[in-house]
This record gives C-alpha cells, structure tokens and sequence, in this order.
C-alpha cells in the first residue's frame, strides 16, 4: 500500500482477488469504480492456448507501475488507484492483471483506467510466453520507447 | 569496471543465462556491452533494433555511460497485461 494515498501496486503469483481490489479503492466520496479484468484467452490468432508463463524485470516494472499510479492522478481527478499485475503460469480465464480506478464521478475513472491499461502495455517490463500442442513463442509485444540517443559528447574547451 | 547485465524473455534463451557480470574498460557504453554479448551470440545481435535497454531500473539510450556497479537489462519487446 502506497502510505501517501492509499493507491496499490503489485506483483503477485496467487491468484488477483479482484473484489478486495474494488473494496480497497471504493470509499464514501465515491460515485464511480471503474475496473479492467485482463484475463488469459483460449487462442491467440486461432491457435488454442494451453497456458501463459509471465515473467518480469520485478523491480522496474513495480517501479514502472507506480510511474503509472502517479501519472494518473497527475492526469485525472480520481481518488485511488489498484493495479495487480499476477506472474508465473496462468491457465485459461485466470485473471493476469487488475485495474480499479475510484474517483468522484465517472469519466475520470473510465479514463484513467483506460490510461492506465494502454500505458502499462508499452512501457512496464512484463513479458508472457503462450503454450499451444505443439511448442511455445513469447508473444509479441511493444517496444518501450527508448530515451533519445544522448548527443555526441563535445571536446573540452 | 563490473557491471551487472539481465536478460529477459526470449533474449534470456539466447543467451542461456538471466544474469552475468560483465567487466568492461572504464568509460564504456550500454552500446559496447551489448557488442559484448553480441559477439558471442550474434542471434541476440540480429535482435538489436527490437529491444530497450534499461540502466538502474529506467530506459536508457545506447551511448549511456557505465560505472563500476551498474545494471544493466536487455528487454524484448513488452507484452504484459
């Protein structure tokens, strides 16, 4: 739990209990909670899916996650954010990430979500392998974006 | 100096290993330690221009200057969510 303003961010192997996530962000100000219940399809281009192995770069992808948390109250007037990224392998209709978004009213929350969703799955250091019949390819994925190459250094003066 | 060097997902498999320590001249570049392992799997080398680097935790350009102590991780392409 994030001390400053009770936002939550994590990595976990169990299973997302994802009703204690919308519990944890709803509170009396409230009028909207707004969630995203990423789950592991059965195909992928129509070849049936045995099962995911997810792995991460845990310690920046949290860090990148909580980069997330932060930029969306930046962005939005929302109240709380939960983001529970699940890693390891994950069978078909387990839930491998969780969003909930409270705030006030509910554009805020539907965007922030949205935001929150699309910008984890370009920049946040997660990776998932897909298990079919007959062999395994890592999914394809987004390439972060890189910082501009840093000019030439220039002779002293 | 030593810097210690990750490898993620498929580049993981290449490579054989999630973690080395590589020991570079001093003034040395994220672009000369990927040269490193380049050298010696030129499959990770042909999957330069589809992945980032990070240093210390954050994304980094390939002309970033290393220090003793470092880490460095190569990254596929992203697929979480």
């Amino acid at each position: 739990m994030d001390p400053l303003n009770d936002d939550m961010f994590r990595l976990v192997v169990e299973p997302i209990d994802a009703a204690a996530l919308v519990r944890h962000v709803r509170a009396g100000e409230d009028g909207a909670v707004v969630t995203f219940d990423g789950c592991v399809r059965n195909q992928s281009h129509g070849r049936p899916t045995l099962y995911l192995d997810y792995e991460a770069y845990e310690p920046m992808a949290l860090a990148k996650i909580r980069e997330i948390g932060a930029e969306m109250h930046a962005r939005f007037r929302i109240h709380r954010v939960a983001i529970v990224h699940r890693l390891g392998r994950l069978q078909i209709g387990e839930t491998s990430i969780f969003i909930a978004v409270s705030a006030p009213h509910r554009p805020a929350a539907f965007d922030a979500c949205r935001f929150a969703i699309d910008t984890l799955k370009r920049t946040v250091p997660i990776w998932k392998k897909e298990y079919f019949e007959d062999g395994a390819v890592w999914a394809d994925g987004e390439l972060p974006p890189a910082p501009v190459e840093a000019p030439a250094a220039k002779p002293a003066s | 100096m030593r810097v210690k060097v990750l490898f993620f997902g498929r580049l993981k498999e290449i490579v054989g290993r999630a973690e080395d320590f590589a020991d570079l001249a001093d003034g040395s570049r994220i672009e000369q330690l990927f040269a490193h392992y380049g050298a010696r799997h030129p499959e990770l080398a042909r999957f330069r221009a589809s992945l980032v680097a990070s240093h210390n935790h954050e994304f980094a350009a390939w002309s970033t200057p290393l220090h003793a102590g470092d880490e460095v991780a190569f990254l596929p392409p992203v697929s979480g969510g």
